[in-house]
């Protein structure tokens, strides 16, 4: 008989390592809580994804197209993990679905529950809810997914734009202090996104680093050297509301010293990944471990990324930190295989 | 004495009656003259207002300006490194010449910034050493170019006043060349601090070491001996028509 694996979180991440897992011949059991898979690339209809601005759908909608056709692999949508037992080296689990409970015994476990978007309402200095033209970047990925890239108080063409990064990373008091590592690369491609739409529109970026790393470097460059994206340092320190229904940014020029106070038609909060109420849910539940930054600890960060702290269970995407879609595809993979090896040897 | 003079800074009468005075800029305060508000002449004490010195708004269109030029082409591309200030030949002579800062401000369109630097920003001496380490290939003394030509066309008054001892030195050079073929450095320097209004000085305790010194080793001697060069008026007839040329070319560019 063949081995039976659970993977808990069907976005980039779950998805690659149910699909590895099935051509291995694995019966695979994938529990998504929403009612779609794909992830958050899916729930915020991302588009175009850096660092090549090919079509979300051509890696999104590929993973998922794989893992629905695929006979060893039985989704559950809508779906929770109700009841998480250890049963000797394999584990009892009570998957809860619109079609009621099941209980199944796997030989082993893959965690791939993601991340959540910052709630940029929860630091109110940004404004964001209070001014419908605050938006932040799943918003208007979402809103240029669905064709819509005009200011949401009136619908007209914004004529200026401003990028706020590091809104909910990389501050005290906030409680993150991490870096998010993608929004700075999000945010120059969306920037250069609404410059191709709106020739006419400036955009600037406020800016305490710019952290398109890697290859990613290469859209920030675009970004200023084809596109004439301006790039201002300082961390806007708050948003109020302007003349002429715009919303002025208040914030240091750090590099001429000296306030400014500048409206915008819109502004755009690079907000930014967090573990989010399931990380410590799987934590209470798997008995995981979660570290100081509120995702999943890894066993060992350089050595076992895709190891639990518990035998048997695994880890893969961004439950473990903020990252791109490649590292979660890449991390489904490489759980998937010590998923297996782990399975084979107790089955 | 002259040093302890420049170091007390001027009671600017402007403002003069805010407290901390000190802490704004002259470009900051606003008198006005005859002021009426409500029917109740304020003129006097109460006419003195202090702009904010909150920016604003950026202004694209001198970005746009800048970089339609041939020379400001590549304004787009600097993200403030300041590996062109760190390798200037000017800046650490004149330490308000930073050529980061002058592009960051052609950037945003910060005119009023840049005014302040008139005095200073057209320094460059075109050694290139910051566009042969700009990790963007920006191009910063070619920028430096465009920043002299628009600040002629904005601040042509401010030009005119703060530059005006650097144009009457430069007349006395061009005069010192063409007439005598050689440059006599004695008599620019004593020309140059007459210009500039720093007579006294002259005659200061440096300068008399000075001379004596030049006079006690020969120095001040050898200069009588300097004849004109040979053949001098030939080169001079080239110059001459150069910088005739050049005038030209100025003027019919304006
Ligand atoms: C605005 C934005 C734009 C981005 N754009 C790009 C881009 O262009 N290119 C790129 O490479 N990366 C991009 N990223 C990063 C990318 O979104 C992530 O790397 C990727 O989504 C992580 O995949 P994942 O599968 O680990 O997690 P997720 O995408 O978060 O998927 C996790 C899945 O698990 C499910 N789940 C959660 N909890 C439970 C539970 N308790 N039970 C069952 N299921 C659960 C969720 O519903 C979800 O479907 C972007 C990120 C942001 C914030
Ligand atoms: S990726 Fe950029 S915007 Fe995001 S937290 Fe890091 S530095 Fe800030
Ligand atoms: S001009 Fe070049 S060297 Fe100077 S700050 Fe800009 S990018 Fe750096
Ligand atoms: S070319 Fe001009 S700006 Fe550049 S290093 Fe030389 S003096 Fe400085």
């Amino acid at each position: 008989m063949a081995e039976n694996i659970l993977v808990i979180g069907g976005g980039p991440a779950g998805l690659n390592a149910a699909t590895m897992l099935s051509e291995l011949g694995v019966k695979v059991t994938l529990a998504e809580r929403d009612l779609f898979l794909g992830g958050n690339p899916k729930k915020f209809k991302y588009k175009f994804l850096f660092p090549d601005m090919q079509p979300a759908d051509n890696v999104v909608g590929e993973l998922i197209k794989k893992a629905e056709t695929s006979s060893n692999i039985k989704v559950y949508l809508s779906s929770e993990i109700s009841d998480f037992k250890e049963n000797g080296k394999k584990f009892d689990a009570q998957i809860k679905s619109p079609d009621g409970n099941e209980i199944k015994t796997f030989d082993s476990v893959i965690v791939a529950t993601g991340f959540e978007h910052f709630d940029p309402a929860r630091d109110a200095k940004y404004s964001y809810q209070l001014f419908d033209d605050v938006i932040d970047i799943k918003d208007l990925e979402r809103m240029m997914g669905e064709g819509n890239f005009a200011r949401p108080s009136n619908g007209q063409p914004p004529k200026n734009v401003a990028f706020i990064l590091c809104v909910g990373s990389r501050d005290r008091h906030v409680g993150n202090q991490y870096c998010s590592r993608v929004c700075c690369t999000v945010s120059v491609k969306q920037a250069i996104e609404l410059r191709e739409h709106f020739p006419d529109c400036e955009v600037y970026i406020f800016y305490m680093d710019i952290r398109t790393y890697g290859f990613f470097e290469d859209l920030y460059w675009q970004a200023m050297e084809e596109h004439d994206v301006q790039i201002v340092k300082g961390r806007v320190a708050e948003i109020t509301s302007g003349p002429d229904n715009t919303v002025i940014c208040k914030g240091e020029d750090t590099l001429l010293r000296g306030p400014f106070e500048i409206p915008f038609d819109m502004v755009v909060l690079a907000s930014g990944m967090e573990g989010g109420p399931q990380s410590s849910e799987m934590a209470k539940k798997l008995g995981l471990e979660l570290d100081e930054h509120g995702f999943l600890k890894p066993q060992n960060v350089t050595l076992a990324l895709f190891k639990s702290n518990k035998e048997g269970i695994f880890l893969a995407g961004a439950c473990t930190g903020p990252k791109a879609i490649s590292d979660s595809i890449i991390e489904g993979g490489a759980a998937a295989m010590n998923a297996y090896i782990y399975a084979v040897r107790n089955h | 004495m002259a040093l302890e003079k420049q170091e007390k800074r001027p009671v600017a009468e402007k403002g003069e009656h805010i407290i901390a005075r000190h802490l704004i800029e002259d470009d900051y305060i606003k008198e006005e003259k005859n002021l009426v508000i409500d029917g109740v002449d304020v003129s006097g004490r109460w006419n003195t207002f202090i702009r904010t010195r909150v920016d604003s708004e950026f202004d694209r269109s001198f970005f746009r300006e800048v970089k339609e030029t041939v020379a400001g082409s590549r304004i787009n591309r600097c993200w403030q490194c300041g590996m062109c200030t760190a390798s200037c030949t000017v800046t650490p002579l004149y330490r308000r010449f930073n050529p980061r800062a002058f592009i960051y401000m052609m950037q945003l369109g910060n005119l009023k910034e840049l005014k302040k630097y008139v005095d200073v920003a057209w320094r460059c001496v075109g050694c290139y050493k910051c566009s042969q380490r700009c990790p963007k290939q920006v191009n910063p003394a070619e920028m430096m170019e465009a920043l002299a030509l628009l600040i002629k066309k904005y601040f042509p008054e401010e030009m005119e006043s703060k530059l005006k001892v650097d144009e009457d030195v430069k007349k006395i050079y061009e005069d010192m060349i063409l007439g005598h073929g050689r440059l006599d450095l004695a008599k620019l320097h004593t020309s140059s601090m007459q210009k500039m209004g720093r007579t006294k000085e002259l005659i200061g305790k440096m300068e008399r070491d000075a001379i004596f010194k030049m006079i006690k080793d020969g120095r001040a001697f050898s200069i009588l001996k300097l004849g004109r060069p040979h053949n001098w008026g030939k080169s001079k007839r080239a110059i001459e028509n150069y910088l005739k040329n050049a005038n030209t070319l100025e003027r019919s560019e304006a």
